[in-house]
């Protein structure tokens, strides 16, 4: 036996998440809000939201808006070389994404820590999370799908005439921006208010920054009574399940050692019932995953769950790592009674 | 000389029936195999001072009656009593049950029925909570009620893939922790709810350590003193039981580290599985390791099932607490009573391949329903994953020794014959 030989891959496992998580998500935070004054530019394929209104602050920038630019182009003009930028723009988005994999949400997404920060604030006052029913909560899994359509669909119609459809007013041309809770909230972080206003100079306009007036209100009330309120819709999120498979930071499950106690489903944010119900399935980066990783850390089977970064294990669920981060590996003698 | 005469009461003469018992399986675990393990020294005589001298372990406190395994500890503790699980294995209650529940009945019901109608405690139940488990368990309740002591039924639901269920089943472990706060005049707190958490999981960690020890190939105990020590987890108070098995576990590590086995070199390794062996009915262990094979693991309501899921907090504030707790006692429970089991035939085969099992022993009681009905299922999957396995039905009569230790012996020479043809 191992037992009280010091082994990286032990300490890894014992290692307390919620921690590291906290401090990595920081430090992420910092780099992709405030890099720019350091004068960090990761590019504007970034697959998290970094937000392009963040100014001089801004570490790289969000693909998303990025995308949304692109497809505002006459169709004719993606036949030949832009049609090849695009796709380049577009494989770069890929790369970015493959490195972390859904990790992007659960580590770096500014807009995911605001709402880990919102939800360690509720813990601490001692008030109860809400939770979806699961029917809703599969009814509310197509929204973030709509959302991307939306956001692919109307720049192109803006710019061309879709099934003889009448062109759209430019004020949609960055749909999503426009009602994206990060557009407002992020220069925030830089002393920048200057976002949350309401544009009256078109119709168009005055709708779509109502609206994300609107979400942004509910971003800050939704996630401070659930637990990742935004990312349940995130069009982001969508668009990066459509490349998934590839990535190199994977999420694996042995179905074989699961019990299915459920302990990774309570620990889920995004309550992913198939986490602790599917005993099948190797890949358990599913669409809505953050790959945060509490789940492995809250599982208490030898092996069960583990992150995996190119075919090798990183970070796997142990007994020991569980009675550890539950603190249960010390006798505290009562005298009570 | 003057010899005085009385005449043995009631009560004197189940004591001394149980004592009989007691004692004949406690000289058979410390007496009847190789190599004896110092620390469990501390079991057998807790198990000699409770059930062959009748004497109290927690005089002067409140002791909170519990059936199954669904009866949070946890929540006990935190609320000062002391949990005091009723299960019983004793031939003579079963025989005093008999009287009273339908002939084909399970003997555990019976014998826990028993003592009750007898009221003859070492450490009597001050009130009584009773999970709505086997039809059984469940309408015993009423039974036991009728003679003049507290219980009260705790809701349990018999599917646990629902969300409903689950729901259910939280109301019911917050029913339950708000009469039991009534009961004992105490508020549950997050504190004193944190530590019981704790403790209990630490409890539970040691029982892990202890299987460990098992997965080698050496094996350093035997699977009769695991059933014993779990056992004692019924009715001990909890930071004795703690410290023995911290002693255990430092026993068996020497003893890991020298190579000791407790088995024959060829010795079967038997996964054990169904009705709970509930002392003193250790029949079928015992005649499974004298039979020269070796319990590794168990998938039982009186060990592993008990042991095995720990509770697991994401927010430790007083609502997600009690929602562990109780996600705790219905997801990870393989109890037969749910209408599929999947996750039972699932956690036996995994016990196999991590414990390195060379077959399986099923039992179940004789008119324990829910175990006889699930022995097809469970027979068809073994024969699927190429697992060897027995069913055998038992009672607690001393009566079919023979017939069972033919029955075990056979399958074991099956085993070590298959073990050779391997090699």
């Amino acid at each position: 036996m191992t037992k009280n030989k010091f082994s990286l891959r032990r300490a890894v496992n014992n290692m307390n998440l919620v921690r590291f998580r906290f401090w990595f998500q920081i430090v992420a935070f910092a780099l992709i809000v405030y890099g720019g004054y350091i004068g960090l530019d990761l590019g504007n394929k970034l697959p998290t939201f970094a937000c392009v209104f963040n100014g001089e602050g801004t570490g790289g920038k969000c693909y998303v808006g990025e995308l949304q630019h692109d497809l505002k182009h006459p169709l004719e003009g993606f036949i030949g070389f832009a049609g090849y930028a695009f796709l380049i723009s577009l494989g770069m988005f890929a790369v970015w994404f493959w490195a972390l994999n859904k990790g992007w949400c659960g580590f770096v997404c500014p807009l995911g820590t605001m709402q880990d920060w919102l939800t360690m604030a509720r813990e601490k006052s001692r008030i109860r999370f809400s939770e979806y029913s699961w029917a809703n909560r599969k009814k509310i899994k197509s929204i973030k799908y709509i959302l991307l359509i939306l956001l692919l669909l109307l720049p192109v119609m803006i710019a061309n005439s879709v099934f003889g459809l009448p062109k759209l007013p430019n004020g949609l041309s960055m749909p999503f921006c426009d009602i994206c809770p990060g557009r407002m909230m992020i220069p925030a972080f830089t002393g920048h208010f200057n976002q949350f206003y309401i544009d009256f100079s078109s119709k168009t306009d005055l709708v779509m920054t109502t609206l994300g007036m609107i979400i942004t209100g509910l971003f800050l009330v939704g996630s401070f009574i659930k637990k990742r309120f935004f990312c349940y819709f995130c069009p982001m999120a969508a668009l990066q399940y459509v490349f998934s498979k590839p990535a190199l930071l994977k999420l694996y499950k042995d179905g074989d050692k699961c019990t299915r106690c459920g302990d990774c489903y309570r620990a889920c944010d995004m309550d992913i019932l198939e986490i602790a119900d599917d005993v099948k399935t190797k890949n358990m980066v599913t669409e809505d995953c953050t790959l945060c990783l509490k789940c492995i850390a809250a599982c208490p089977e030898e092996g069960c769950l583990e992150a995996n970064f190119m075919g090798a294990t990183i970070f796997e669920s142990t007994k020991e790592g569980f009675v550890l981060r539950m603190a249960m590996d010390q006798h505290k003698e009562s005298h009570a009674h | 000389m003057h010899t005085e005469h009385t005449i043995e009461s009631p009560h004197e003469r189940q004591n001394r029936h149980k004592a009989m018992e007691a004692i004949h399986v406690i000289n058979a675990l410390k007496e009847d195999f190789k190599s004896p393990i110092k620390s469990m020294e501390y079991f057998y005589t807790l198990f000699e001072r409770v059930y062959c001298n009748h004497e109290p372990l927690h005089e002067g406190k409140s002791k909170i009656g519990t059936m199954c395994i669904q009866i949070p500890s946890e929540i006990i503790y935190a609320l000062d009593g002391v949990p005091i699980r009723l299960c019983n294995g004793f031939y003579t209650d079963d025989e005093i049950g008999g009287d009273l529940m339908p002939q084909k009945s399970c003997p555990l019901v019976k014998a826990t029925v028993g003592l009750f109608a007898s009221d003859n405690f070492s450490d009597k139940p001050d009130i009584t909570f009773s999970p709505t488990t086997c039809d059984q368990k469940t309408k015993a309740g009423a039974i036991i009620e009728s003679f003049g002591h507290t219980i009260i039924d705790v809701g349990f639901p018999r599917t646990k893939e629902s969300e409903a269920s689950r729901a259910y089943w939280r109301e019911s472990v917050k029913g339950f922790a708000v009469e039991l706060s009534k009961f004992q005049g105490k508020k549950l707190t997050r504190t004193n709810l944190e530590n019981s958490i704790k403790k209990v999981g630490y409890a539970q960690s040691l029982y892990h350590k202890l299987t460990e020890f098992r997965k080698h190939q050496a094996v350093p105990i035997l699977g009769v003193d695991m059933f014993l020590v779990t056992n004692a987890f019924f009715f001990d108070k909890i930071d004795d039981w703690i410290r023995a098995v911290e002693n255990l576990v430092a026993e068996l590590e020497q003893r890991s580290s020298e190579g000791v086995h407790v088995a024959g070199k060829a010795s079967p390794r038997i996964v054990y599985t169904g009705s709970p062996p509930i002392f003193p009915n250790y029949k079928i262990p015992l005649i499974i390791e004298q039979s020269d094979a070796i319990i590794v693991a168990d998938e039982t309501c009186s060990s592993n099932r008990m042991f095995n899921d720990m509770v697991a907090v994401d927010e430790w504030n007083l609502y997600d607490m009690i929602d562990s707790i109780s996600d705790k006692y219905l997801k990870a429970c393989t109890c037969p009573i749910f209408t599929q089991n999947d996750d039972r035939i699932r956690r036996i085969i995994q016990l196999v391949r991590s414990y390195s099992g060379d077959g399986v022993i099923y039992q179940a009681f004789a008119g324990c329903q829910v175990y006889e009905m699930e022995q097809r299922s469970v027979l068809a999957a073994m024969e699927r994953e190429g697992i060897p396995i027995l069913y055998i039905e038992s009672d607690y009569s001393p009566s079919q020794q023979g017939q069972l230790t033919t029955r075990v012996e056979a399958f074991v020479e099956s085993l070590k014959n298959r073990k050779r043809m391997k090699k």
